[in-house]
Formats: C-alpha cells, structure tokens, sequence
C-alpha cells in the first residue's frame, strides 16, 4: 500500500463524465486530493494522450510528479494502491472483468447519442439496452450470490461496487444531458440488488462525505 | 510464474484475429498450456458469463475457472505469467497504452460507421487520436534502454499489447475498410516499425509464427 502522505490531482471536466468513480476511490481512499478543470481544449496537448481525465500523484522528493491517465487505468491504479481490488489475481481479475463490460455499455450509449441517422439511432439503442440487460443479470447475480447484502464482493466497500455505482450516476443523472430518456429508461430495468447496492455505497463510511455534483443518486433513483 | 506445471487453458474465441490476438500472444509467450475453442455463434452465446466472447477457461487441479473480457484477460495472464511489472506505478503505465489502444479501436469503429456530417468529424477524430498515440510510443520507446522493448530490455506487457494492436489494424481490419492497412502504415515511424519488427523475432513468439504468418513482409525497405 502507498504512503498515506500520498496527495493527488484529479484533472476532469466540471461534470461526472467517466471521472465519478475515481472521485469516489480518493474519497474512500481517505488522501488528500483536488481536482482541476482544465481550459479545454487549449490544455489537450499538455495530457499524456490527449483526453481527461488525468490522475497527477504528487511527488514528496523532489522527483517527477507520477502522471497517469484513462479512466479504467487511474481507477484500477487508486483500487490497488488502497486496498479495494484484492492482490489476489484470479479475485481481482473478476471484479476487473466488470469495468470492462461497462466500458462496452458506456461506449455504444455514446454512439447513440452520435448516430444521427434514425435507423441507427435505433439500432444503437437496441444493442445499448442489450448489452446493460446482460450486465444488470451479471450484476444481480453476483449480488444474490453474495447474500444481496448490498455488495459484491466480500463483506466491505470495493471496486466493484465503486465502478458500479460510478456507473448508475453517469446513466442516472450525469447523461441525461444527452439522452432525455435515459434515466427512466435505465432506473425501469435496476432491479432490487442493485438499487441496494447503491444506497450502501452511497451510505458507507468511506463515501459519505463525498457529495456528487449530481446530487444523491439514491435520491435520483427515487424521484 | 504463478501457474502450476498441470494448469491448462482454453481460449473460446471466434476464428479470426479480432480482439484476442494479445491473449493468444500472451500465453504462447508463457509457454503455457493452452488450445483454442471455436463455439458454435450464437448457438453458445448463451453458455458464456457475458454472453460475449473472448472468455479464458482455467483447468487446474480438477477445478475450473473463467475469466471474461478480453482487457481483462490479457492483464491476468500479463500478471501470472511475469509480464507486468509488479510495481504498482510501473504496470499503470503498461496498462493505459492497452487502455488508449482500445479506444482507438473504437474510434476506428466510429468513423467507419458514422454518417452524414459525422463521418468527416470521426475520421478526423480517429486520425488525431492515432498520430498522439504513434507520438507516444514514440516518446516512451525514446526512453527505454532498449530499442526493441518499450519498457526495460525484456518482452512485456506493452510490448506484447502493441503488437497485437497493429497487427490488429494492419493485417485485420481491412476486412471491414480496405484501405485502413495503407492509412495506418503511413502514420508508422521507421523506430516504431522497428519495435513491432523486434517483437515479432521475439524467441517467446515464435511458436505463434508456425500459425500465421510475420509483419515483415508487409513492410517494405521504404517504409523505414
């Protein structure tokens, strides 16, 4: 585990985008951190690929500050460095495993919102909905089996669970900017599990000091 | 390593490069035991965890275990089998290329599909996120002491990675857009073309040149 002396700079967009559960995973994390938002695009070219968000761990001696970027990377980087996705490899390897079906969903709800072709447009849409039909059964699943206790794995706050509630903000409340029809459509299909889930995320001892710029999602799933 | 000597893989994928050519190279490069599976689609879409493909089966000690997600996978092999570094800082780095190079898959995607007034926003989108990415192989391979490794003078992870993605774009996509070979080629520095060269004479590799065929021929002396 890292130094607790650790500090860290998220760079993002003014908005929970992709960088909420990176949010989360610094709060939970319990280190010092900021966030930056920078001009964009005149500061593209200053990132190491051109995109946000961007983790900048503060160097303590002098040397270069640590810079690392991608969404799925900072995340899995902050979940192993604080403990929240296990150092046993076959356990972490299936926590990871679900990030990257969201990525999927994440990706073809965004070339929906591009589609400006009707036909595509619905055909996008089709397999968007498909594709979180399948994560939302493999979800609940590992939660039934899991004792629906409201996580995924084991009995304390993890990645999975982070990465998960990470999603249902963006689909819930931070998209719905672009698709009007996204939050009823998405809060129609959570089941149960997953609704609990997201209230014992939202109401662990490590999140809750952490206020999402959209507001409570466990609000939001109710309104 | 942290595989036993009777641990066997399979590797269920369909019967093309597609997006498990860096599972394939990451356990012919760890000598493990492995076969690949061909299921019946969509007959067995169903039987998978995701009801998506690739999907990685370990067989050891008369258990079973799967693994889904073909990132995922690559970085649990990379991992049992010492191909990512164990330094949490060090592997982040390898991991973010796999994580750019997948986002140019699908940028590749997006500009292939859109319509319209997207179509020339996409391409320019996929172009300017290829010539960043080519910039920072370049920048990264400028720092490694080794001129055939991106990192350290050993075969990794983001060696293992890189390979497997221009293979991807040069040698499959163009059966979805005949002419991304030739784009894609030109975008190539001689020192980036080097590096894919010196992977692929990698002594780890070879046994996946018994299969398919080498990059070498399709890059011609004025292509350096």
């Amino acid at each position: 585990m890292s130094s607790s002396n650790a500090s860290y700079t998220l760079r993002y967009f003014d908005a929970i985008g992709l960088a909420e559960s990176s949010r989360i995973l610094l709060t939970a994390a319990g280190v010092e951190w900021t966030e930056e938002h920078p001009e964009w695009p005149q500061e593209k070219l200053n990132q190491p690929h051109g995109r946000l968000p961007v983790l900048v761990e503060k160097s303590t001696d002098g040397s270069p500050d640590f810079v690392i970027c991608e969404s799925s990377n900072v995340e899995r980087y902050l979940a192993r460095t604080y403990g929240f996705l296990p150092a046993d490899l076959k356990q972490a390897a299936l926590q990871e495993q679900l990030r990257d079906l969201i990525s999927d969903v994440v990706s073809l709800f965004f070339t929906q919102v591009q589609c400006k072709n009707k036909e595509d447009k619905a055909e996008f849409q089709t397999k968007f909905e498909g594709l979180l039909e399948t994560l939302i059964n493999v979800q609940t699943k590992l939660l039934k089996d899991n004792g629906n206790t409201g996580r995924m794995f084991g009995d304390k706050l993890s990645y999975a669970d982070i990465i998960t509630y990470g999603l249902y903000i963006k689909l819930v409340v931070g998209f719905v900017k672009f698709n009007a029809d996204i939050a009823d459509n998405v809060k129609s299909k959570l089941t149960p599990e997953i609704v609990k889930l997201i209230s014992t995320v939202e109401t662990d001892p490590l999140v809750v000091k952490y206020k999402s710029r959209g507001g409570s999602l466990v609000a939001a799933l109710s309104a | 390593m942290l595989s036993g000597s009777d641990t066997v893989y399979v590797l269920r994928y369909f019967d093309v490069i597609g997006r498990a050519e860096g599972c394939r190279l990451l356990l012919t490069a760890a000598n493990a035991s492995w076969t690949e599976e061909h299921p019946e689609w969509p007959a067995e879409k169903a039987n998978q965890p995701f009801e998506r493909l690739p999907v990685l089966v370990e067989r050891s000690n008369g258990n079973e275990w799967i693994l889904c997600e073909s990132l995922t996978i690559e970085r649990y092999l990379a991992r049992v089998f010492g191909f990512m570094p164990t330094d949490l800082k060090q592997a982040a780095l390898q991991e973010q290329m796999a994580d750019q190079q997948a986002d140019l898959l699908s940028a590749f995607f997006a500009q292939l599909t859109a319509t319209g007034d997207m179509k020339p926003k996409q391409i320019d989108e996929f172009n300017t996120l290829f010539d960043r990415m080519v910039k920072e192989h370049g920048r990264i391979l400028s720092r490694s002491s080794s001129k055939q490794h991106l990192f350290g003078d050993h075969l990794s992870y983001a060696d293992i990675s890189l390979y497997a993605f221009y293979k991807l774009f040069i040698v499959y996509l163009k059966c979805y857009q005949s002419d991304i070979a030739e784009i894609v080629k030109s975008k190539l520095t001689p020192k980036i073309i080097n590096l894919i060269l010196s992977i692929e004479k990698e002594p780890q590799l070879a046994p996946h040149f018994s299969k398919c065929d080498t990059m070498a021929a399709i890059f011609t002396a004025k292509d350096f």
